[in-house]
C-alpha cells in the first residue's frame, strides 16, 4: 500500500479556483493515465488521510457481488484508474458551495400514503425464482452464531 | 459574432455536403436559407405522413406494420437492434384498421410503430435492460411512457438493444449481443440507447423511446444520424424505467425528424402520480411548431439568441466534428439567430462529478437484483452466497466496475470527498448553464467529440470511453432539456459518417429547441440523413 502513504503526506494547498478548464477539458478528453499520487492536492474540507484506494475484494463483499480472481485483478486496475481520475474533483474550491442532489424541481407531488392492490399478482408470482405458498423461498438465513 | 472562431474546414466533410468550399461565414450569413438551387427535399415527419394516409385510405395499418416487419426480418441479422420483437405487431395493426373501417376515432399515434428500449417496462414482453440478471424476465406493467403510447394507438415492435443498465456508451456492454451502426456495420451505434437509435435510423420502426442519463439518447443519435430529444428532468414520468442513477435519468425520444421526436414527446410528458418526480408543469402542444416550409419568413429565427459553448470545441474535438458544429451555427445565422460564443468555465469538471454522482446512485439503485423476487437466480447454501453468486453471474463486467466504484465513493469517510463533492460541483455547473441561459434562449455544442468508431476500440478502456461522453453529461447534471439533430458528416465508412448537433435549452422549454430544430432541419441542405446499407428505403 504505498499510495496510501503517499496521499497521506499530501497537505491541504490553496484551493485552486475553476479556471482550470483550458487545460483540464484537453486532458480530462486525453486522460493522463499516469496522474502521479503526489501530484494530487485537497482542499482544506476533505481528510486527506482518510482517503485510501480501493480494496477491491472488500468492495466486492460489501456490494455482494462474488468476484472471480481473475476479474478482481481485472476490475481492480480499471477501478483504480477511474478513482485516480475522480482525484480532480478535489482541486475545486467548492468551499461555500451548496450541494445540489438533482436537477431544481417543484416539491409537493408525493401521493397519498394508502395501500392500493395491484391487480396483475399472478404476473408478479411468476417472476419469484423459488416460493413456497405466499413466501419467497431463500436459503436459511442464520448459519452461526 | 463569429469573428473569433476558425473558417470552417470543409475538406473534412463529403463534397455532396452544404457549405462546402470557400465559402467564409460572412458570405453564409447574408445568404437566403432557403433559397437554394442545391436544395433536396426536407424530411417528412413519418408520424403525420402515418397519420394523413391513415385516415384518408391510402394505406392501412396492417400494410405499414407489414413493411416495417419485413424490413426488420432483411435488416436485423446485420444490425441485431432489437432484443425482442414482439408477436402482436400485425394484430394490434389490424385492431386499428377495423376501428378506422367502423368511423371510429382512432388515437393521435395510431398505426405509428415504435421502438422501446429494453430498460422500459413492457408489460409480458421481455424487459432485460441487456442483462443476464434479467434473462426472460417479463414486467408485470407498463411503463407510464409505454401505456400511454398504447391508448393513444402506438405499436411496440419489440425491445431494443443497450448497454447493460445503461451503462456505456456503445452498446457494446449488452448481454446478448453487439449492435451494429447502420452506416457502417463496422462501426458502434453509440449508447446506450444504440439499438433505438439505430432502429430509427435504418427505418425498422418510425420513432423509439431510449434513456438518457449521462448522453444516452443524443450521442447514439449523433452516431446514427437521426434526431435524439433529451427532455427536461421531470418533464416525462420515469415509473418502468428501470433506475440507473435517480437524479439523472430521463426518457427520451428517437425519430428521423424533429416533428417525430416532438410529437412522441408530447405523448409521453406529463405528471405522473406513480413517479414523485414527474412535474405538474403544463405540456404545451409541440405540433404548432412543426410549419411546413411555405410558411418560412427569409429569416424565420430572427432574433433568436444562439450560445456557442466555447468550451466544446476545444483541443481533443475531431476537426470534422468542429468545422460540421461551426457550419450549424453559421446556417443558425443565416436562419437569422445572433450567435455569441458563451463560456461555461465549470464545463470539464462535469465528466468526472458525473461518473462519481451515477456510480454512486447505480450501485444503491442495482442493489434490489438479488436473484431473489425476479430474474436469475443461482442456488446456494446460504442467503449472501446466494445474493453474490447470483449477482456475480448476473452482470457484466461495466456493471460491476460501477457498482464497486459507487461503493467506494459512498462509502464512510468517503462521502464528502466523493459523493458530496460532486454534488457540489453541480450547483456550479448549473449556475454556470443558467447564466449563459439567461443571456441566450439556447446554446449550442457538438452532440460528441467524434462520429462513430469502431467496434472495439475503446471496449477496454475506460477512461477514453468516458471522454466520449464529455458533451452531454453537464446537461443531466444541470436536468436541461437538449436535442441533437444531424448537421453534416465527415469522412469515414461507405459514405460518410453522420455528426449531431446539440441545441440546450432553459428547464422545460423543449417548445423553443423543437421550434429551432425543426427550422434548422428544414432548411439543411444536402441529401437527408439515410443509412448507405438500407435496401429500397425512401
Amino acid at each position: 500500500m504505498a499510495t496510501r502513504a503517499l496521499l497521506a503526506v499530501v497537505t491541504a494547498s490553496p484551493p485552486r479556483m475553476i479556471q482550470i478548464k483550458a487545460s483540464t477539458f484537453s486532458s480530462s478528453l486525453k486522460f493522463q493515465r499516469h496522474i502521479t499520487t503526489i501530484g494530487r492536492c485537497f482542499s482544506s474540507d476533505t481528510n486527506p488521510s482518510v482517503l485510501q484506494p480501493p480494496d477491491v475484494s472488500r468492495l466486492a463483499e460489501t456490494a455482494r457481488i462474488s468476484l472471480t480472481p481473475s476479474e478482481i485483478e481485472e476490475c481492480g486496475a480499471k477501478i483504480r484508474q477511474v478513482i485516480d481520475w475522480f482525484g480532480q474533483l478535489q482541486q475545486v474550491d467548492v468551499s461555500s458551495v451548496e450541494p445540489a442532489i438533482r436537477a431544481e424541481m417543484e416539491g409537493g407531488n408525493l401521493r397519498e400514503d394508502a395501500p392500493e392492490t395491484f391487480e396483475n399478482r399472478e404476473s408478479i408470482r411468476a417472476s419469484i425464482p423459488r416460493f413456497d405458498e405466499v413466501y419467497l423461498k431463500v436459503p436459511k438465513v442464520l448459519n452461526k452464531e | 459574432m463569429l469573428s473569433t472562431l476558425q473558417p470552417p474546414r470543409s475538406l473534412t466533410l463529403l463534397p455532396f455536403r452544404r457549405f462546402h468550399g470557400s465559402k467564409t461565414i460572412a458570405s453564409l450569413a447574408s445568404s437566403s436559407p432557403t433559397l437554394d438551387a442545391s436544395f433536396v427535399s426536407p424530411p417528412q415527419s413519418q408520424i403525420l405522413t402515418t397519420r394523413r394516409s391513415l385516415l384518408s385510405g391510402e394505406t392501412t395499418a396492417s400494410e405499414i406494420a407489414k413493411s416495417y416487419l419485413s424490413r426488420i426480418r432483411l435488416t436485423e441479422p446485420q444490425l441485431k437492434c432489437f432484443l425482442h420483437v414482439s408477436e402482436n405487431v400485425l394484430k394490434e395493426a389490424q385492431e386499428i384498421d377495423q376501428r378506422i373501417s367502423r368511423g371510429e376515432e382512432v388515437g393521435p399515434l395510431a398505426g405509428v410503430v415504435i421502438g422501446v428500449k429494453d430498460n422500459i417496462c413492457t408489460e409480458g414482453m421481455p424487459s432485460t435492460a441487456a442483462s443476464r440478471i434479467l434473462e426472460h424476465y417479463r414486467p408485470p406493467f407498463d411503463a407510464t411512457a409505454v401505456k400511454k403510447i398504447k391508448e393513444m394507438g402506438g405499436i411496440v415492435v419489440g425491445k431494443t438493444n443497450m448497454d447493460e443498465f445503461g451503462m456505456g456508451s456503445t452498446t457494446e456492454a449488452s448481454a446478448f449481443q453487439v449492435t451494429a451502426n447502420p452506416w457502417d456495420l463496422t462501426r458502434v451505434p453509440g449508447g446506450s440507447s444504440g439499438g433505438s437509435a439505430a432502429a430509427v435510423a435504418a427505418r425498422q420502426c418510425m420513432v423509439s423511446l431510449g434513456s438518457d442519463t449521462g448522453g444516452s439518447v443524443r450521442q447514439p443519435a449523433s452516431f446514427c444520424g437521426v434526431v435524439g430529444l433529451k427532455p427536461t428532468y421531470g418533464r416525462v414520468s420515469r415509473f418502468g424505467l428501470m433506475a440507473y442513477a435517480s437524479s439523472l435519468d430521463v426518457i427520451g425520444c428517437f425519430g428521423s425528424t424533429v416533428a417525430d421526436a416532438g410529437v412522441l414527446l408530447h405523448a409521453v410528458s406529463g405528471y405522473d402520480r406513480f413517479d414523485s418526480t414527474s412535474s405538474k408543469q403544463d405540456v404545451p402542444e409541440f405540433d404548432t411548431q412543426f410549419l411546413s416550409m411555405d410558411s418560412f419568413e427569409s429569416k424565420p429565427l430572427k432574433g433568436v439568441r444562439v450560445g456557442l459553448i466555447r468550451e466544446t470545441l476545444e483541443e481533443g474535438v475531431d476537426s470534422g466534428v468542429r468545422s460540421a458544429t461551426q457550419e450549424a451555427a453559421s446556417h443558425l445565422e443565416a436562419l437569422g439567430c445572433v450567435v455569441t460564443e458563451v463560456s461555461l468555465p465549470s464545463f470539464s469538471l462535469g465528466l468526472p462529478a458525473y461518473y462519481v454522482i451515477a456510480s454512486s446512485e447505480s450501485s444503491s439503485n442495482l442493489s434490489r437484483y438479488d436473484g431473489v423476487r425476479y430474474g436469475n437466480q443461482v442456488m446456494a447454501d446460504e442467503l449472501n452466497k446466494l445474493y453474490e453468486c447470483s449477482r456475480g453471474q448476473g452482470f457484466g463486467g461495466e456493471v460491476k466496475m460501477r457498482i464497486l466504484m459507487g461503493t467506494y465513493a459512498l462509502s464512510a469517510g468517503y462521502y464528502d470527498a466523493y459523493y458530496k463533492r460532486a454534488q457540489q460541483v453541480r450547483t456550479l455547473i448549473r449556475k454556470d448553464f443558467k447564466a449563459a441561459l439567461d443571456h441566450n434562449d439556447i446554446l449550442i455544442s457538438p452532440a460528441a467529440p467524434s462520429a462513430a468508431y469502431k467496434i472495439g476500440e475503446k471496449k477496454d478502456d475506460p477512461l477514453a470511453m468516458y471522454a466520449g461522453d464529455i458533451m452531454t453529461v453537464n446537461v443531466n447534471l444541470a436536468g436541461l432539456p437538449a436535442i441533437v439533430l444531424p448537421c453534416g458528416l465527415v469522412e469515414g465508412g461507405p459514405s460518410g459518417l453522420p455528426v449531431g448537433l446539440q441545441m440546450i435549452g432553459a428547464a422545460f422549454d423543449e417548445e423553443k429547441l423543437l421550434k429551432v430544430g425543426h427550422i434548422f432541419e428544414q432548411t439543411l441542405k444536402g441529401s437527408g440523413f439515410v443509412p448507405p446499407t438500407l435496401p429500397n428505403v425512401a
